[in-house]
């Protein structure tokens, strides 16, 4: 069955909703910044890198911070409208949430808004403060938030917990070895290096040193673990006639999008090894006319990396049983297939709901031939993003291709 | 939690039980419970005892990082059970008698055992252990 997804505009249609720009701050432990000032300034690079200004905006959706419920309602509230000088000017504030997977959510409101004449250039913001965060705190709220109070919570299940009973399932399913899945570590740690932005940017890892790392959650070791991280993005979409109007050459638009929602609870997924990927693919694939052999490159959510391995699967880029060892084979810099160029979420930093906005803001900035040259992917036109949120209750695919001068490249 | 579903399932638990939900319209099995059917919407549900025989689907061992309040009972193990009746759920493991989980695999036969008594604090969960396993 082929879900009908986002108002659906094709190539070429004035209304077809585009990437214009995107921004970012460096994801690590930065105490010394602060939430609005770095929503501030993030939505700033955003517009420059636009050729935009704040009054070009007409609608701003905010991507939670799961920090502070306190930070929570400033989102909700409109105050990034006053700081950017938009009372009276802004048709609509508000914030759109579904975990890890909000970044692919936003992207389809942002285009239906757009496409439907509801908006004429969104601004997509998101901020977290985890690795300034009590870590206590945040571990509390993880294994409370996303896990069902009466049934599974007083087994003590927690957010690694859940990255563990998946990853154990997939390397069963697939036999794959320890090493196999440290593997996938170092290839996203290598794509770090390349990364200004990356939290682990300076810090080397091997196969041995994440198998020699304290075992937190069999099979995981820490090194196997995502470190939670400051951090914040945004992207601006426009319509593809706005942006001709304002001179922008190089746009991104949705060729297609796919999901699927599995589970809300890790205990009735039916398949821990397979998820929602290959029903989110088919339609998406569906959708766009277009398959994983077109695509150059891809951005998968990562807190774990199993969870990467089986949407690769999923999404045909790596035959069944394969992902792992496909990924550290193919995806690494200079690999025939490069994923997660900006070093996932495992070395780039986990900033929460950001993780999955850092993953399509650097595909979009790879499709705009905007990244730094060392890592940039020459001539890349089409990017598979991938997103999935809360208990991995989903798998969300983008189907991103260039456009420039108004045709696709 | 002081719905009625819960607090049913919860005694079912306290007495070695553990209860799946049936609708009395449909006749199928719900788990985890629900407050309507979600095959038929009907709210005619009742119970039906499970024989306490599955299927390991996955599992890990907690050994670090635990919620507030589970401290005390690290390391602990938490498995998926396919049950034979064709649902799952989300349960403790006891351990082998190594005093880990080292003999667990994914697939293996597992049944609803009781909890241990080493426990520090009842948990209102369902606990397993290997099938093959005598105590
Ligand atoms: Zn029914």
């Amino acid at each position: 069955m082929s879900e009908s997804g986002p108002v659906k505009i094709g190539k070429g249609s004035p209304e077809d909703p585009v990437f214009v720009g995107v921004g970012e701050l460096p994801s690590g432990r930065y105490p010394q910044r602060s939430f609005i000032g770095d929503l501030t300034l993030v939505a700033l690079r955003a517009l420059k890198d636009a050729q935009m200004a704040p009054r070009d905006v007409d609608t701003i959706i905010l991507i939670p911070n799961l920090h502070s419920f306190n930070d929570q309602a400033d989102l909700i509230f409109s105050r990034l409208v006053e700081e950017l000088g938009l009372n009276g000017h802004a048709k609509a504030s508000f914030m759109v949430h579904s975990g890890g997977s909000t970044s692919d959510n936003a992207v389809r409101v942002a285009s239906g808004l757009i496409a439907s004449g509801h908006a004429r250039t969104v601004l997509v913001l998101q901020c977290e403060r985890w690795g300034s965060a009590n870590l206590a705190e945040m571990v509390t709220m993880l294994s409370k938030n996303g896990i069902p109070g009466e049934w599974e919570l007083p087994t003590g299940l927690q957010f690694n917990a859940i990255g563990a009973l998946i990853t154990r399932r997939y390397m069963h399913a697939s036999r794959s070895s320890p090493s196999d899945m440290a593997a996938m570590c170092v290839a996203l740690r290598q794509w770090a290096q390349l990364n200004p932005n990356a939290m682990y940017k300076g810090k080397s890892l091997t196969v041995e040193q994440v198998l020699a790392s304290r075992m937190i959650a069999d099979p995981l070791h820490a090194m196997e673990c995502p470190m939670l991280a400051d951090g914040a993005a945004a992207f601006v979409m426009t319509s593809a006639q706005n942006a001709a109007k304002r001179g922008i050459r190089a746009t991104v638009r949705i060729a297609g999008s796919g999901g699927c929602v599995s589970h809300y609870s890790i205990g009735q997924e039916a398949d821990l090894a397979v998820l929602g990927w290959p029903t989110a693919a088919k339609r998406a694939y569906e959708q766009s006319a277009w398959g994983p052999k077109d695509a150059d490159f891809a951005e998968i959510y990562d807190s774990y990396a199993a969870v990467t391995a089986i949407a690769v699967e999923g999404l045909g880029l790596a035959e069944g049983g394969e992902g792992a060892r496909w990924f550290a084979k193919n995806s690494t810099p200079g690999g025939k297939f490069p994923c997660n160029t900006n070093g996932g979420l495992l070395s780039a930093g986990h900033t929460g709901v950001g993780g999955g906005m850092a993953l399509l803001i650097e595909g979009v900035r790879q499709l705009l031939w905007r990244a730094e040259s060392e890592r940039q992917i020459n001539g890349c036109e089409r990017c598979i993003v991938g997103g999935t949120g809360g208990s991995y209750m989903d798998a969300q695919v983008l189907l991103l291709e260039r456009v420039a001068s108004g045709v696709s490249a | 939690m002081s719905t009625a579903i819960v607090a049913a399932f919860r005694e079912g638990l306290e007495r070695g039980e553990l209860l799946i939900q049936k609708c009395a319209e449909c006749r199928k099995l719900n788990m985890y419970p629900r407050y309507a059917c979600p095959f038929c919407q009907s709210e005619n549900l009742h119970w039906q005892r499970s024989t306490g025989r599955g299927r390991l689907h996955s599992f890990t061992v907690l050994r670090m990082g635990a919620p507030e309040g589970f401290e005390a009972d690290l390391p602990y193990a938490l498995g998926v059970i396919k049950l034979e009746e064709g649902v799952q759920l989300l349960a403790r493991l006891l351990p082998d008698a190594a005093g880990d989980w080292g003999s667990y695999v994914c697939d293996q036969a597992v049944e609803l055992a009781a909890p241990p008594t080493t426990q520090p604090q009842y948990r209102p969960c369902a606990w397993f252990r290997r099938s093959n396993v005598s105590r």
